[in-house]
């Protein structure tokens, strides 16, 4: 019955589906690794070696002949990072940290905007140089690039100390959790939890639980489901739709987006709390945000507070006079757009944001001056307010960010805007009953707040463990009556 | 494993519904309920090793052979005419096949080939050609491009028959068109009363109180000025319009009524607005010049073209004296294959074979092309492939094209045939949309090319 090529075959890194947590593969790797897990947990060093080993192998099943660039990275770090902490010279460890930023950058650059910025210069006559072929952007270089950068940095800085044990370094930058697509993890955070004994108390299942499921249920159940039945065929071809169609496709994206990378995210949060370690949350349901400044506190935290560590502050953050604030946090947040993918599209998505910011920073800023936020019920109209503004912003901003081309962007919004036919909103129910309900479902649930998530957790800390067996066995079923059959690559996979 | 510490937890639950799991993979486990049914769980899928008997399950046989559908009459072909089946298979030829039969006066293309001829050597002044489609053709996709290259080789200029209002106006880029939102749009999703007859477009439309429509030329080859203007309108009994401003008053009582007039260069613009009097209905407005080749896209979204069932013959007649066609093209397919694994066609053969056989009857001299179904893929174990029913549909419309006497084209096997469509979405560029269904404008375009040259190499073959 089981055929022994194609369980090999299953082994091996195939380009046509890389692991996910979606996937029934992982479940399977899941579970040999927790038994190995379990078995080595009494000693540091075994835990350490059995986790980066299977780590390692994740990265091969995900982007297989890749693998050594992070082995590669790990070891020049490592060393870059002790000699600039042990040298006293400041020249020398200012050129060592200049050497490992070029060297990371470059790697990134190399992978992800070299093609980009060939073609850039052959339009503007600049040059003229064939694009290079088959470069291939390795799954999770943007992440684990700017988890180098953060640490060499840090270590220059003398915050912190760098680690005496390269396997613990290698175990950081590899740890599959969070590998192929964050969050950025802090080494200052991370290490330190590396040496503390393996023990999980209900807590830590329940919370871990809460998340996985949370998370396959975002990812698999909202996302891809809104994706492929309703948001991709908007998208493929606006002007073919009418402006109704395409509102509700540029607010399904909206969900599509976030469940999709926070699905991804609240899983890799969901492992990492099972093994014994702690990853502060990535999002913080971004869209009850009121203000543009509250959503960047919420969107993706571990890249927006990144970029603040470590480029807005450097830039000269707000101590440079009002003017270069703006000027800083407008830059900060186009080179985010840029780190997304080397594409126009991102850049300008990202100028949207930069330029929203600034904005807001003046906002706050008068409304300081004015002895803060007014209070009753004009703090709440102002709050709702707020908060629909906000989204309607971020999701005009989704359209560029989405779109193949800029031309794509224009014709969506001119739909919008010139053809919008509400009359069609009865055909359109009746066409994707089943999408909107799942729309309006993820909406209530994105806005529930706080209490309810904590109820959940706390549920399911109390489970017996054949409570949880039948709850997650259950909650697979279900989930594979629901999925595509396509394999839906997270988006933030291509970041 | 003391009572506080539960780092084994996550192993039991992995492990435990893993074991659930593979358990329930090894059994029947799906079930049915009322129209519901769900589907299989297997964990051991991928590993699992192929059962053969599967793959053929989807592999549905269908027999090339057609003459048990069709009476032996029928088939018999016109003395000298061979019957082009016996050079050509026409489930993979990629040209078209022209068919005739004993009791209809025009064959295959043959009168439109003529009239193209009679065109060219100045003999004729206008050919017209009635592009019948769903959403495939909408927004003067395949047409545009068919109309472009047969104007540029035999003369013409402007995009035909516009309807009054469209859902696809915005999207369409051979001719600006706004409207108002107050006409009354009758079609075959509403059928008009009895006093007012359906248009050749499948759309009839009534003017409410201030109803206006609105065309404007675009900057494209042959599009760019309006020339010889006519609008088409039903039976009237004292309704007046304006037309950029000059006043008219309607009386044809005919089914199918022309107001014409030469536009005056000095107004782009074509701007219609009813003036009141007695309510009457309006079916569109022709943009032509005064020789050459016309297209006129009639799209419908969602119809499977036995709806042109519901066309009078008064109107399909009339229409014929007011604005006569020498070729009808009949484009269906996307909406019959709603169940992509039915191979059984009949309950469409056979309601479509009337629709044909009164168009052929009050169409005598014009000559029809039937063109089948574009490959269309589904989801299929995880993969896409071409759905079974694609070219069980081609078998069923190449029977009808055979039993009328009609050209044939085979769409399907001019894109490529089998996993076609999947070529066309997934190549570089993307010629066709994440539906797996539809052709973008760069596929249209592509399609509207390979319709042209296989005209062209049928009319070579005749004329030159």
């Amino acid at each position: 019955m089981i055929d022994l090529n194609k369980l090999l075959e299953t082994l091996l890194y195939s380009k046509k589906d890389p692991i996910l947590f979606n996937s029934a593969f992982f479940f399977y790797f899941f579970a040999v690794f927790l038994l190995c897990y379990l078995a080595a947990a009494r000693s540091k060093r075994y835990r350490v070696a059995i986790y980066t080993i299977f780590s390692l192998y994740f990265f091969y099943k995900a982007c297989g002949p890749y693998v050594g660039l992070i082995l590669l990275s790990a070891i020049v770090d490592f060393n870059l990072s002790r000699w600039i902490y042990n040298s006293e010279k400041p020249g020398f460890r200012k050129g060592l940290m200049t050497f490992s930023i070029i060297l990371n950058l470059g790697l990134l650059f190399y992978f992800k905007y070299m093609n980009f910025f060939i073609g850039v210069g052959n339009d503007l006559n600049v040059w003229h140089f064939n694009l290079i072929r088959d470069i291939i952007l390795p799954i999770g270089i943007s992440f684990y690039t700017f988890e180098n950068l953060s640490y060499t940095i840090d270590v220059y800085k003398r915050e912190i100390k760098p680690v005496d044990n390269f396997m613990d370094y290698l175990f950081f930058l590899s740890f599959f959790p969070k590998l192929m697509m964050g969050p950025i993890v802090r080494a200052a955070d991370f290490i330190p939890q590396i040496s503390q004994p393996y023990e999980l108390d209900s807590e830590d299942i329940g919370k871990g639980m809460y998340l996985i499921i949370s998370g396959l249920f975002k990812k698999v159940i909202i996302s891809d489901f809104i994706y492929q039945n309703f948001v991709q065929y908007i998208f493929d071809d606006p002007s073919k739709h009418t402006g109704l169609e395409c509102l509700l496709g540029v607010y399904g994206y909206a969900l599509v987006i976030y469940c999709d990378f926070s699905g991804y995210s609240d899983m890799a949060l969901g492992i990492a709390r099972w093994t014994g370690f702690k990853i502060p949350p990535n999002f913080e349901s971004p869209y009850q945000s009121a203000s543009i400044t509250e959503f960047w506190r919420r969107w993706h935290i571990s890249l927006s507070s990144w970029l603040r560590d470590y480029l807005y502050i450097p830039l000269g953050g707000n101590r440079k006079g009002k003017v270069r604030q703006y000027i800083n946090l407008w830059l900060t947040m186009l080179i985010g757009g840029f780190w997304h993918g080397a594409s126009w599209n991102f850049i300008f998505w990202g100028g949207l944001h930069g330029t929203a910011l600034a904005v807001d920073k003046v906002r706050i800023d008068a409304q300081k001056k004015r002895g803060g936020a007014p209070a009753g019920w004009k703090g709440t109209v102002l709050k709702i307010g707020g908060i629909f503004l906000t989204f309607h912003f971020v999701c005009f901003c989704w359209i560029f960010f989405k779109a193949s081309t800029f031309h794509d962007s224009w014709a969506l919004i001119n739909q919008i805007v010139h053809d919008f036919q509400p009359e069609v909103w009865l055909e359109l129910y009746n066409g994707y009953t089943m999408v909107f309900w799942v729309m309006l479902g993820a909406f209530i649930l994105h806005f529930l707040p706080k209490r309810s998530e904590n109820f959940a957790e706390r549920t399911m800390a109390r489970f017996p463990v054949w409570g949880s067996i039948a709850v997650m066995a259950f909650f697979i079923y279900i989930l594979v009556q629901v999925k595509s059959s396509d394999t839906m690559l997270p988006i933030y996979l291509q970041f | 494993m003391s009572g506080k510490n539960k780092s084994a937890y996550p192993f039991y639950i992995i492990a435990g519904s893993l074991v659930c799991l593979v358990a329930l993979s090894m059994v029947r486990n799906t079930f049915s309920l009322q129209h519901y049914t769900s589907r299989p769980l297997d964990m051991l899928a991928d590993v699992r090793k192929d059962e053969p008997a599967d793959s053929t399950a989807i592999a549905v046989e269908i027999p090339t052979d057609t003459s048990a559908a069709i009476s032996p009459a029928d088939t018999v072909a016109l003395a000298g005419i061979p019957d082009p089946d016996h050079d050509h298979d026409f489930a993979s030829y990629t040209g078209i096949l022209n068919y005739a039969v004993h009791d209809t006066a025009v064959s295959g293309l043959e009168h439109f080939l003529s009239a193209l001829n009679e065109l060219k050597t100045g003999k004729r002044k206008k050919v017209r050609i009635a592009y019948f489609g769903d959403s495939m053709i909408e927004g003067d996709l395949i047409t545009e491009d068919l109309r472009d290259s047969l104007q540029i080789l035999f003369g013409g200029s402007g995009v035909g028959f516009v309807p009054i209002t469209s859902v696809v106006a915005g999207f369409r880029t051979t001719i600006n068109h706004t409207f108002s939102k107050d006409w009354k749009d009758y079609s075959y999703k509403e059928l008009p009363p009895a006093s007012i007859p359906l248009g050749m477009s499948g759309h009839t439309f009534v003017p409410g109180e201030s109803s206006w429509t609105r065309y404007a030329p675009v900057h494209k080859h042959n599009l760019d000025k309006f020339e010889e203007v006519s609008l088409l309108y039903g039976p009237a009994s004292g309704g007046n319009i304006s037309v950029n401003d000059k006043q008219y008053a309607l009386s044809g009582r005919a089914p199918v009524n022309t107001l014409s007039w030469k536009q005056d260069s000095a107004h782009p613009n074509v701007n219609i607005k009813w003036a009141g009097g007695s309510s009457m209905p309006f079916y569109g407005v022709c943009f032509e010049a005064d020789n050459g080749v016309y297209v006129d896209n009639y799209s419908f979204r969602g119809i499977s073209g036995i709806e042109l069932g519901k066309l009078s013959k008064q109107i399909v007649e009339q229409m014929q004296t007011e604005h006569p066609y020498d070729l009808v093209v009949l484009h269906y397919g996307a909406n019959m294959l709603w169940k992509p694994e039915l191979t059984d066609y009949s309950w469409y053969g056979r309601p479509m074979k009337r629709v044909m056989d009164s168009l052929r009857n009050d169409l005598p001299n014009t000559s029809f092309l039937v063109i089948t179904t574009a490959d269309k893929s589904y989801r299929k174990g995880g993969n896409w492939m071409t759905a079974p029913g694609v070219p069980a549909l081609v078998k069923t419309q190449h029977e009808l094209a055979k039993e009328h006497g009609a050209a044939y084209w085979n769409l399907y096997a001019a894109m490529g045939g089998e996993g076609s469509m999947v070529q066309w979405v997934e190549g570089d560029p993307a010629l066709a949309n994440k539906d797996y269904t539809h052709f973008n404008r760069q596929g249209a375009a592509k399609v509207g090319a390979l319709l042209y040259k296989a005209m062209m190499d049928e009319y070579k073959m005749e004329h030159q």
